[in-house]
């Protein structure tokens, strides 16, 4: 953790109050969204996006925190810590240079 | 509120954006080199670019009293031409000494391929080598966290490199602790659609503190939102954040970290 004063100005009540209206239209978009899947023609059920999705809805349900980088890392492209020598990419050497 | 937008491409924005930008308080702008659209066919066309990042564009600017300051680089998309890049990288140093150049940027990865990081590590010599800041564009949606990683890699494995004169920008939840860890800067890019929003960029500064971290607009030919900065400013006032806690993010951290390079002298 970089900071350890966290900065919380509201509390949960307030942002609940706040933002209770905002969700709520999102997940509405969310349903729709797959309401419009649901009645179009054609099958995806092994469409990888779908499934990114559902994993995606899956994340906002359970009971863990980090919701948010937890849905970003489930979208991304895994990252290899070997890729130099994989890629062979000239590597720096110049320590102590 | 006065602020300054270190990540705006103003040679795609109108006239009317410098204007509008001064009403809301925008009193610096730094622009980075980035790829137009399409890919260009020559040196010639990045000398015109150059050109007109180092010279037109801070007289635009300045008409309305906003500070242009610019740095140079062929970007990531058009990196994957490695005889071009290399032709560009070579020509840079005609602009280093221009006046509102701050360093090398934005350099990157794009789709995070070898002939990307090739040019990314030639660039990151071309910036050791004239003692020059860098600004660095990180991948967007599937590719932005393993192109972190990437360019998080080249950079700590180069002994030369000082940090806290390197910015990365477009972070977003998952790779701004990789940044800021490591001692970089990190820049929170604020888009209408599909990316980072200005809320998400407040829960960003709420649970990192504003050390090192500011936010841009990245506005450009694209959908985007040149005046996104005052959106972050009023949902920081909506959360009730102090002002000295918004002027620290929106302009104190920019010109801390321009000032490495050129002092900030606005109007
Ligand atoms: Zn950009």
């Amino acid at each position: 953790m970089i900071s350890d004063t966290i900065m919380h100005e509201r509390t949960a009540a307030q942002i609940i109050a706040d933002e209770f209206l905002i969700a709520r239209a999102k997940i509405l978009e969310l349903a729709a969204t797959l309401d419009r899947l649901d009645r179009a023609d054609g099958d995806i059920e092994n469409s990888k996006q779908l499934v990114l999705l559902s994993q995606g809805m899956q994340i906002l349900c359970d009971s863990e925190s980090d919701k948010a980088k937890r849905v970003q890392l489930l979208m991304s492209r895994q990252y290899e810590p070997e890729w130099i020598e994989k890629m062979a990419v000239r590597r720096r050497d110049v320590e102590g240079s | 509120m006065e602020y300054i937008d270190p990540h705006l491409h103003m040679v795609s924005r109108t006239t009317d954006d410098y204007e509008t930008l001064a009403r809301m308080g925008c009193v610096a702008i730094s622009e980075p080199a980035f790829w137009a659209g399409f890919d260009r066919g020559s040196v010639e066309s990045f000398r015109d670019y150059f050109r007109q990042l180092t010279d037109f564009e801070p007289k635009r600017a300045a008409q309305y009293g906003i500070s242009h300051y610019t740095w140079l680089c062929i970007n990531a998309k058009e990196a994957e031409n490695v005889t071009l890049s290399r032709e560009v990288i070579a020509m840079i140093p005609e602009f280093l000494d221009a006046k509102n150049v701050l360093g090398i940027g934005e350099i990157g990865l794009n789709k995070n391929t070898r002939n990307e990081a090739t040019i990314f590590l030639e660039h990151l010599d071309l910036a050791v080598k004239y003692n020059q800041q860098i600004l660095i564009h990180t991948p967007h949606l599937e590719d932005k966290y393993q192109g972190t990683r990437m360019i998080l890699d080249m950079l700590m494995g180069d002994s030369r490199i000082n940090r806290s004169r390197v910015l990365v920008d477009h972070v977003e939840e998952h790779t701004i602790e990789h940044v800021l860890e490591n001692g970089f800067w990190a820049g929170m890019t604020l888009y209408p659609v599909s990316k980072c929003t200005p809320q998400r960029a407040v829960d960003m500064i709420e649970r990192y503190g504003p050390e090192r971290l500011m936010a841009n607009s990245a506005g450009d030919w694209g959908p985007s939102k040149p005046t996104a900065i005052p959106d972050l400013i009023m949902e920081m006032k909506k959360r009730g954040h102090s002002k000295e806690l918004i002027r620290r993010v929106v302009y104190e951290n920019p010109k801390t970290f321009f000032s490495q390079s050129k002092p900030f002298v606005h109007g």
